[in-house]
């Protein structure tokens, strides 16, 4: 269990985040949504250990981990622009960290990893020749040798689109389920987070709007903030795509279900 | 990593104050305390005996004129190859010959001016031998301050019109101007800064040349042959040497200020988009005929260069011959000069290149504070400031009488500060363009810092290295305002052999040299061309 007791930061005169405390459990997705410039990416930061906390304590699995320095937390992370080396191939950034620390995964877990990301056609890869897609899959699975004990993961989903947005999805729910990785994802886009992870936390100005799960998120928002921009975002979406598939049910079609897809050929 | 780009500070600070800060305070020294003490007398002497008031007058002027004529003609070139339907190989072979100038020092253009547009020389008789001007003096120093600094004025005038939007150039059309107004607002008005700042590196280029004025001055005095003479000449006083010094630096300082300003000033598009050009004759047939003409100019120097010791003994016996070859190589003193040269050049580029990118390292992609990240970036903005001979001067100053005098290490150090203002600018703007996560990403995998330049940083600007060390060879081969003042019996290059040459009237020899340093630079600089182009690929 990861455990966030009263977090603050300040910049000079400015508080980015104000008296943050949430529990997070093991194994549990949370994604951290916010406008830009409401902390979460510092909150993000802290977490990793980039950033040092002001006030407050990081607690993991009973330990107090505050002053560990980010090396030494155990955690991961996977950056908005995957950070990928390009002098090397896919597979040389996948095996990069293994070079270090030989012992971290065996060569059936690094095989496995390979099937479950489906890289397997793509090893041997240059990082320009891969897809948006591929990259972020190359990135998670670099992460993921290393056995993180958290994984965070900055805006994995902005740069992508489409279907390709939903298959990194699936395989994110897959993974964290599978390893039983607590997996903390940043990210400013309301649908992202409430069809993602298990439990939401919003910030706003720094400080905490609400954290629960998404349907208690959708049902009870707990204030003018959430109703106007979270859900009243949803609420045009939905209207959105309910009236083309209103339009389209009378042409015919559209009877598959999208998460039937192919995604290996993305 | 706080603590390893915390030493290469330390260490590199420690470097510029021995290396640039004591010397420059010395040279200061020098120039007000004489044998009695404080006094500005060292000034008023230079301004009533040396006449120095009509020196600097001229100089601003030949050195203005050629800026001037330097940054239209590499204004034409520029314009030719970004904005006609010239064929590509022929701006490839235009942008070639251009370039071709920065790899010889001044001082040949200085004698190949005069075998070239003398009385006897090459372009005259080519002529039918009728003499255009008298070389000696201001027109043949201007000629070789145009030759010296128009690869220069070049490079600056061709980036900037890269980065121009060429998409602007159909929009000036479709809204009906003319065609001088289409060229003002697309082209000149876009570019005016960096034809500013053209004009005024070359200019700050020439004031501070020794080479060319000394080779082809003749009797016009400007203020770097002054500074020689007042220092290595037959009456030597340092301390009116220095003051002069210090004079020659105001304008150099002033240069670099205001070409700072024109760097903030430059237009920059957004976006730049290339389009197909319209077809126009008259338009290519100008700029092209204009482009051949400054290439034949760059061609004819270079031709004399070469053409002069292939004959028996110009201009009377024109037989082709390789002797002057064989006894330039069969001179053990001068074989061995250009291996001195080899030695200092390559030394330079390595050493230089590993400082370069360790300073580099610490501006860009360190975690010290911010101002601790500009100090490199401000100490070369200094450096940029301080002409070689100023530089020269203060070491030939601080490091008399000490284990350093004379010797490769002196000169290696003076060329590596002298020059380290461009490779730090290139070196900073490549790390720059590197994802700035990075070192986290790798640190996170169990990276050290050191490990991650290694594996990282390192294979990622391996290009940007190998320009650096060929900007650093290729001038330490020409250089020769600084190391004048520094070489002894022992640690003779071949700039300064040429020099000395003179004195006995070598002209062969000279050329030959020349041609040594200029297939030692090309082949260095062909080597780092395809290192680049491959790791491109």
């Amino acid at each position: 269990m990861l455990q966030l007791r009263n977090l603050s930061k300040s910049y000079g005169e400015k508080e980015i985040l104000h008296n943050i405390s949430i529990d997070i459990n093991q194994g549990e997705i949370i994604s951290i949504l916010g406008p830009s410039g409401c902390g979460k990416t510092t909150l993000l930061n802290m977490i990793l250990g980039i950033t040092d906390c002001d006030e407050g304590k990081i607690i993991f699995n009973g330990q107090d981990i505050t002053n560990v320095p980010m090396e030494k937390r155990g955690f991961n992370i996977v950056f908005q622009d995957y950070s990928l080396f390009p002098h090397l191939n896919a597979e040389e950034n996948i095996l990069y960290g293994l070079k270090n620390k030989p012992n971290l995964s065996t060569k059936e877990e690094v095989s496995e990893l390979i099937d479950l990301l489906d890289l397997r056609d793509h090893l041997k890869k240059h990082i320009s020749e891969l897809s948006g897609g591929q990259k972020q899959r190359v990135a998670l699975m670099r992460t993921l040798v290393m056995k993180p004990k958290v994984l965070l993961l900055d805006e994995p989903l902005s740069a992508l689109d489409g279907v390709i947005k939903e298959s990194i999805k699936d395989r994110i729910k897959t993974i964290a389920k599978k390893f039983n990785l607590t997996t903390i994802i940043v990210t400013h886009d309301p649908e992202e987070a409430l069809t993602l992870s298990n439990r939401v936390l919003i910030i706003e100005n720094g400080t905490i709007s609400q954290y629960g799960v998404p349907s208690e998120i959708i049902n009870e928002p707990s204030n003018e903030f959430i109703k106007t921009f979270i859900l009243n975002q949803l609420e045009i979406k939905r209207n959105n795509i309910l009236k083309l598939f209103g339009t389209a049910a009378k042409t015919g079609g559209f009877t598959n279900q999208p998460n039937q897809m192919a995604y290996s050929e993305i | 990593m706080k603590k390893q780009a915390r030493g290469i500070l330390i260490i590199s600070s420690a470097i510029f104050a021995v290396f640039l800060v004591i010397p420059m305070v010395m040279i200061f020294k020098e120039s007000f305390m004489g044998d009695y003490g404080f006094s500005t007398k060292f000034y008023k002497d230079i301004f009533l005996e040396l006449e120095l008031f009509t020196i600097l007058k001229r100089s601003f002027a030949v050195s203005l004129g050629s800026a001037i004529i330097t940054t239209m003609m590499a204004f034409s070139v520029a314009y030719t190859i970004h904005a006609t339907k010239v064929s590509s190989r022929a701006k490839r072979i235009i942008k070639l010959l251009t370039m071709l100038p920065m790899f010889l020092p001044t001082i040949t253009y200085g004698f190949a001016i005069i075998y070239a547009f003398g009385k006897n020389g090459l372009i005259t008789k080519i002529f039918g031998g009728r003499q255009f001007f008298e070389v000696y003096g201001a027109p043949g120093i201007m000629l070789g301050y145009i030759v010296y600094t128009l690869p220069v004025a070049f490079v600056l005038i061709n980036n900037t019109m890269s980065y121009i939007d060429k998409k602007y150039w159909v929009v000036s059309h479709v809204l009906g101007d003319k065609p001088f107004r289409s060229f003002y607002s697309t082209m000149l008005r876009p570019l005016a800064s960096t034809l500013m700042a053209s004009v005024v590196q070359s200019f700050s280029l020439c004031f501070t040349d020794y080479g060319i004025p000394m080779a082809v001055g003749g009797k016009y005095k400007v203020i770097a042959t002054t500074l020689y003479n007042q220092m290595l000449g037959s009456l030597p006083d340092f301390n009116r040497g220095s003051a002069v010094a210090i004079i020659m630096l105001l304008p150099s300082v002033a240069s670099i200020l205001l070409l700072t300003y024109l760097e903030r000033t430059n237009i920059s598009y957004k976006v730049i988009s290339d389009i197909e050009l319209r077809k126009n004759k008259i338009r290519d047939t100008f700029w092209g005929g204009l482009s051949v003409l400054i290439c034949l100019f760059v061609v004819g120097i270079f031709l004399t260069v070469i053409v002069v010791p292939s004959v028996q003994g110009w201009p009377y016996d024109l037989r082709l011959t390789t002797k002057h070859f064989e006894s330039v190589f069969s001179d053990n003193e001068l074989v061995r000069t250009y291996k001195n040269s080899l030695l200092v050049a390559g030394s330079t580029a390595l050493i230089g290149v590993i400082f370069v990118y360790a300073t580099g390292l610490v501006s860009v992609r360190s975690n010290l504070k911010k101002n601790s990240k500009r100090l490199m970036g401000n100490i070369a903005l200094v450096t940029n400031t301080i002409p070689g001979m100023v530089l020269g001067i203060a070491y030939m100053l601080t490091f008399k009488k000490t284990p350093l005098q004379n010797t490769f290490i002196l000169i290696i150090i003076s060329t590596i500060i002298h020059y380290y203002a461009t490779p730090l600018l290139m070196m900073k703007s490549s790390l720059e363009k590197l994802d700035p996560t990075w070192e986290t990403t790798a640190k996170l995998m169990g990276d050290s810092w050191f490990r991650t330049v290694f594996r990282v940083v390192t294979p990622n600007v391996v290009s940007t290295l190998a320009e650096i060390f060929a900007y650093y060879f290729v001038n330490a081969m020409v250089t020769v305002s600084a190391v004048i003042f520094i070489v002894g019996a022992h640690t003779m290059l071949l700039t300064t052999k040429i020099k000395e040459l003179e004195h006995y009237q070598q002209f062969d020899d000279i050329f030959v040299l020349s041609i040594l340093i200029l297939v030692t630079n090309l082949i260095v600089k062909g080597v780092t061309t395809l290192i680049i182009k491959k790791r491109k690929r």
